[in-house]
This record gives C-alpha cells, structure tokens and sequence, in this order.
C-alpha cells in the first residue's frame, strides 16, 4: 500500500460481546481536512475514534494514518484525543492538566502556550483551579486545550462543546478551528449538533444507528475562516438542510 | 467543627450524668474524676505513654512498610495479587491472643512481640486499600496515557501512585490507633512497662479511677494519632478521601478454590519453613505436623478435640450474637440518621472518633460495667462491629449518587423512599466490607475478653495453655481460631458476591 497523506480506515469491524459497535467501516479523511460525524447516540462514534487513535484494536480491518499504524504516530505524541467525559486528572490544576499532555508527548515544557491556550477556551482566569471546582463546560475547555497544546497531527474531538452554552459554544467556534489549521492537523469531530458540524468542518459524514456506517458523505465548500454571520446564509442552510435529511432517513432506514 | 465539639460535650455531659447516678456502685469514674487520677499520676502515665507510644510507631513504621512492600510487588506482579491477599488475610485472622505469648516465649522479654503485634495489626487495613488504590484509576485516565504512546510505567508514575495516595491515606488513619491497640495487647503478654502492663495492674486491683483513666487517655492518644494523619492527609491531598470499598476476594469458582488452596498450602509451607529457618525449639514452636498430630492421632487427641470444641463452642455462644447486634445497630443506627440529618451532623464526628478507640482496652471497662458474664462480652463484640460498621454505612449512604438524589427530588419524594430506593442500596456495598472487615475483628475482641476478664471460651483456654506451656493445645487453638475467622470471612464475601452482583454491580471488578 502506498503511504497515503490523511487517516485511511479500510473495513473496520468492532463487536463488544454480542453488541457490534463499527461494521465494515471504511473511509479516507484528507490531511489536514476537518471532518465532522454526525450520528444517533449510541451508533459508535466514539469506537471509532477510539480504533482511529489504536487505543482499542478493531477485530477486522486496518487503520493507516500517512501509511502508519496509529501507534507509531501514538509514540512521537502526534495524536491528541479530547475524550466525551473531559478526564482530567483531580489532584492537577486546569494549567499542569494541559502541561501534562506535553510532558507525556515527550515535548518540552511550554507555559506560554499552556496559558495562551487556557486564554483562548475561556479558562484563563482559572489556570490555577482544580477541576473539582470547575463546572462541567468548563472541564471539557481544559480538555480541548490539553489536546491542543500538543500540536497534533490528528485531532480526534469527542462531542467537545456538549456541555458548553450556546454563546461559549459560538466564540470557540470562531477561535478554535484556525488553531488546529494552523497546526495542519487532520480533525475527526463527534458532534450532535448540525450546525456545529458545518460551521467547523470541511466535510460531514452521516452515520446510521449502531452498527456504525456511513449513510451520507457531505462537503461543506465553505471558505475559511469562517464568519459569525456564516449560519444565517442560504448556502449554510442548504447543506444543513441536507445532513438533517440523511439523518432522518438513516433514522427511519433503521 | 462546631457540631463535632457539640457532640463531644454532650457525651461528656452524659458520661458524667451516669457516673453521678451511680456513684454510690462504684463502677463509673466520671471525667472530673478521671481528671484528677490522671493529674495526680502524670509521671506514671507519661512514662507508660512513652513505652507504648514507640512500640506502636515502630510497628506502625514497619507494619506500613511490609504493606507498602506487598502492594509493590502485586503491582510488578499482578498474578501474586490473590497469593498475597489470600496470605495477608491469614495472618490478619491470626488471634492476637495467643500469638502474643508465643510471640513471648520466641523472643523473650524486652518489646520484640509489641512491635510485631502492632506491625500485625495494621499491615492489613493498610495493604488492602492500597491494593485497591492501586486499581482505582479510572480507564479514561490510562487512555490520556495511551494516547501519548506511553505505557506502564508512565501510568504507574502519573496516575496510578499519585491515585492510590488517598487509599493510603484512609488505611494509615486507621492503622495508627490499631497498632496502639497491638502494642497494649503485646504489653498484655508479659512486657515490664507500658499502657498495657498498668491496665491489667489496675484491673486487678479494681481500680475504678485508674481503669477509666487509662482507657479514656489510650482513647485519646488513638483519636489523636486518627485526626493528626487525617489532617496531614487533607492538607497533602485535594481530593476527599475515598470510601474504602475493597471488592470481595476471588468468588466460589473452580479457581476461587484453586486459590484458596494454593494459599493453604503456602501457609503450612511458610509456617514449617519459619519454625524450621529459625531454628526454634519444637517444644514452644509447633510446626503443623505436631498440630495435625495433637488434633488426629495422639494419644489425648480426643481429649485435645472436646476441650476444644467446647471452648469453641462457648465462645460462638458470646460473639455471634454480639457480632450481629454490632452490624444491625451500626446499619440501623446510620439509616436512622439518614432519616434526620440535623442529628448526624452531630453524632457522625463523634462516632468517626470513638470508632479510632482501641475499644479491646476498653474491655475491663465494660465487664466492670456488664459483668464477667455473657452479657459484657456480647456487649464488647458488639461495640467492636458497631462503630466501623456504622461510619462504614453512613459514608455509603452519603455516596448515594447526587443526580440520582435529584430525579427523585424531582419528584418531590420523602425522606424514607429516597433512602429505600437510593440510599439503602448505595449503602450495602459498605455494610458487606465492614461485616467482612469485622470478622476477625469480633474474634480479637472475644479473645481479649476472655483472656483479661472471664477466663472462658477460647481466649480462656489459650490463655490457660500458655500459662501452663501446653504449646499443643496453644497451637491447635491459634490453628481452629483462625480457620474460623478465615471461614467466616469467606462466607460473608460469597454473600456479598451475590448481592452486589445485582445491587452494585460496578462494585464487583471481574
Ligand atoms: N467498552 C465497551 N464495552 C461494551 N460495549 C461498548 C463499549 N464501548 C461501547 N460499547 C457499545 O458500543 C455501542 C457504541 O458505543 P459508542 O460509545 O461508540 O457510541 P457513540 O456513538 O459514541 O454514542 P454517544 O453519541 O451517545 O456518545 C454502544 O451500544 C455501546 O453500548
Ligand atoms: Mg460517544
């Protein structure tokens, strides 16, 4: 096999027990290219980020990010993950949470960029707090920041914003997304919201209910940076529109 | 705080209500009096304080560090981890009673058998926690560690150690009064000086003021020495401390029985071994071909055999029903409270207290107060189960899950159906691990009853053994002792099994 720019999974398959969780998953997601998956609770999105980053091993099938198993990029700290449940350690502040990841990446210490990227999620003025103090929106910031101060290659992002509001939700929107372009990171993002899915994205795939498939393959030719005004525009609606469609389909399909 | 000193007050207030009852009985030394005696003999009890206060460090030190040794070892090992359960609970279950004066004629006078007592009491209820610290951290964390491509050792480094902290520091709370507890006993077997040797001095003598004296300043010194590493803890850690909730040990399963013999046979193996290494006389240090021989095949063994069974015997007769008692009225007790909160956060502090009491201390207390008869040493065992049970219930109950809580506060549900449907099952898993926990517990309790003040059951006949150098009967009864409390342990973890298997099942790691 050639080596392939971008994440190539070929016939994924990942059963727990009787329940099968991924069938004969296949997909290429562009280097560099944000793409987002969209799909019922419980069809297998986070597996499959979870086979994505090799943290569990698909029982058919392979994964080859740029031509390599997942866990020689895992060794040089090229992948970051923003898990569903935030899991930040309790005894480290939100800062030394962050500065943690760059110290299990093996790359050196980076302050700077620790409290530019707290700056940047919100958090700047809790740095120094435990997450036991911080509400729940707040520990999926640390989290997101934690995966960025890494400057991955692949960004793999489990429903990030799902318990952040509305307007915090809109500003990461805008602030976030060149962050990971300039990095050139190849970004994998579970979310429940459409709109979310094509405000960040280059791309949205529609999943079935579990087992996972791909029921739609959209692209979102929306030109970066994207601008607040973005969702009220016909074309935004459009593709919206399309997704909310398959979705329903793949719903009622099932 | 302000709830704990009201607590404390009131205690008082009643100690000394009931000692002005029933002054003219002379059983109860009130707190002015117990004030006073402890003034007037200060030079007495601080030497005695000091004796005893080294022994039980030193056994704190080394009982912690053969802990902190094992659970190292499980942690490169994993596959030891039933091995070096299985062999710490044997020796857990080992009564005080009669290895103190074994202890005794091995390493002769000075402080060897108090250290080792003290060591032995606590290395378990430290171990045990930290086995299960050691496995606590939850898989997300691990996956952050994964995702970097970093393996055991960086789990072991940045998560696990740092994770098992606070499980270290709830066992090496309540190891601190527990290896007190240990150095009296040791004293009890024949030491020259120390808290132990002035209580049974006083308890001859019948003593009133000097008995409560010496077990409210042993009490004291135990809440102490729990609240000093509880604060020292708190300021360390940040995180509140965890309920200690070791799973049951391995089920009734085809392997649960392979364990539990490979534990046998290495602790008939370890225990010839020892006598063996040691060089030890085969007239004190039995090995257990000399016990199988004194319970099979001697020429007395069926007399050895009957003494035993009805020692036995009596003794069940006093801790079982004291052992029950002390789980029901702990269990009870903290769902009451549960029902009235305001009362909780005035009993709870107390109960956290007297529960770090060396309550075995308490013994020629409560047989001053019960009687030699059945009564006082039910009463000893019960109170020996009911305090660890019952902050073990509470602190389950108060786990019941917040979110839970609310849904049926959404509902607008009473006190008492919330505590049936939420609370109560939230509650079992800690009323299993006390009941576990407090197995050997009762037998120590019985056997320290027996031993200081009534002279019957099992604890009167070891103690009459060693007096006489009957070592055969000395052993047999340390061997059944602890078979017993081995036995009574596993029979509780089935039945914990079973019912966390549906109650709590994320309690039950497979
Ligand atoms: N470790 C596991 N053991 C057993 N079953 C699992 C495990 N992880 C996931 N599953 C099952 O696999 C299926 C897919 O789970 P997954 O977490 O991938 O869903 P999801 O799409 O991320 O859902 P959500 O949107 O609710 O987060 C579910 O039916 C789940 O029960
Ligand atoms: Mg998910």
């Amino acid at each position: 096999m050639a080596a392939e720019a971008g994440i190539a999974c070929a016939g994924l398959h990942k059963a727990f027990g009787e329940v099968e969780a991924v069938r004969d998953f296949s997909a290429h997601f562009a280097s560099a290219q944000t793409t987002a998956l969209v799909g019922p609770s419980g069809c297998g999105k986070s597996t499959l980020l979870r086979l994505i980053a090799g943290l569990d091993m698909p029982d058919r099938g392979t994964v080859a990010i740029d031509g390599q198993p997942p866990e020689r990029l895992r060794e040089r700290g090229a992948i970051s993950v923003a898990f569903q449940d935030p899991s930040l350690l309790p005894w480290l502040t939100a800062a030394r949470n962050v500065a943690l990841a760059r110290k299990l990446a093996r790359q050196p210490a980076d302050p700077a960029l620790v409290a530019r990227l707290l700056q940047m999620v919100g958090l700047g003025q809790f740095a120094q707090s435990r997450p036991a103090t911080l509400s729940g929106g707040m520990r999926q910031r640390a989290a997101i920041a934690r995966a960025l101060v890494t400057g991955p290659g692949v960004l793999l992002l489990d429903e990030p914003f799902g318990a952040v509001d509305e307007l915090t939700r809109r500003q990461l929107a805008q602030d976030l997304p060149p962050l990971w372009h300039e990095m050139g990171a190849t970004t994998l993002l579970v979310t429940h919201s459409v709109s979310e899915a094509v405000l960040l994205s280059d791309r949205v795939l529609v999943l079935s209910p579990r087992p996972a498939q791909i029921v739609a393959d959209i692209d979102v030719p929306l030109p970066h940076p994207r601008s607040p005004a973005l969702p009220d525009t016909p074309a935004f609606h459009r593709i919206e529109a399309q997704i909310r469609a398959a979705l329903s389909h793949a719903l009622d399909a099932a | 705080m302000a709830d704990a000193v009201i607590g404390t007050l009131i205690l008082l207030a009643l100690w000394q209500g009931l000692a002005f009852a029933l002054q003219d009985r002379f059983l109860i030394a009130g707190p002015a009096q117990v004030l006073g005696w402890s003034i007037a003999n200060a030079g007495l009890i601080g030497r005695a304080l000091v004796v005893t206060g080294s022994n039980a460090a030193l056994g704190f030190l080394a009982g912690n560090l053969a802990a902190i040794g094992l659970a190292a070892l499980a942690l490169v090992v994993p596959r030891l981890i039933p091995m070096i359960s299985g062999l710490a609970l044997v020796v857990f279950c080992l009564p005080m009673v009669a290895t103190g004066p074994i202890l005794r004629v091995m390493m002769g006078p000075g402080n060897g058998p108090q250290i080792v007592l003290a060591a032995l009491a606590v290395y378990y209820t430290t171990l045990i926690p930290l086995l299960a610290g050691l496995r606590a951290a939850p898989a997300s964390w691990l996956d952050l560690i994964h995702v970097y491509g970093r393996g055991r050792w960086a789990e072991l480094r940045h998560i696990r150690l740092r994770a098992a902290l606070p499980y270290l520091a709830a066992g090496l709370q309540i190891a601190a009064p527990a290896a007190f507890l240990g150095a009296m006993v040791g004293e009890f077997t024949g030491a020259e000086r120390g808290m132990g040797v002035l209580t049974i001095r006083f308890t001859r003598a019948l003593d009133i003021p000097a008995i409560w004296s010496l077990a409210a300043i042993a009490a004291l010194v135990a809440i102490a020495a729990y609240a000093l590493i509880g604060g020292i803890a708190r300021r360390i850690l940040h995180e509140p401390p965890p309920v200690i909730l070791a799973p049951p040990p391995g089920g009734p399963t085809q392997r649960g029985w392979m364990q539990a013999l490979a534990v046998l046979i290495a602790v008939l193996a370890l225990w010839w071994a020892g006598m063996r290494l040691a060089g030890l006389s085969p007239f004190f240090a039995k090995r257990p071909s000399d016990v199988l021989a004194a319970l099979a095949w001697a020429p007395d063994a069926a007399q050895t055999r009957g003494t035993l069974a009805t020692a036995l015997a009596q003794t069940a007769r006093h801790v079982l029903p004291g052992y029950c008692a002390g789980l029901a009225l702990g269990a009870g007790l903290a769902v009451l409270l549960g029902l009235v909160p305001r009362l909780s956060a005035v009993l709870t502090p107390l109960a956290v207290a007297l529960r770090s009491i060396p309550i075995v201390t308490t013994a020629p207390l409560i047989v001053l107060l019960a009687g030699r008869g059945a009564a006082g040493t039910v009463l000893l065992v019960a109170v020996m189960v009911f305090f660890p049970t019952f902050v073990a219930c509470q602190h389950g109950l108060r786990q019941a899950p917040g979110r839970i809580l609310d849904v049926f506060d959404s509902y607008a549900a009473s006190r008492l159906r919330k505590l049936i449907h939420v609370g109560i099952p939230a509650m079992l898993p800690a009323l299993f691990a006390a009941a576990r926990i407090s197995v050997p517990a009762a037998v120590l309790a019985v056997t320290v009853v027996e031993w200081l003040a009534t002279g019957g059951g099992i604890g009167g006949l070891m103690s009459l053994s060693a007096s006489v150098s009957d070592y055969d009967m000395l052993w047999s009864a340390v061997v059944l002792v602890t078979l017993m409390s081995w036995l009574g342990h596993a029979v509780i973890s089935a039945a914990e099994r079973r019912v966390l298997a549906t109650h709590a099942p994320e309690q039950v790691r497979p």
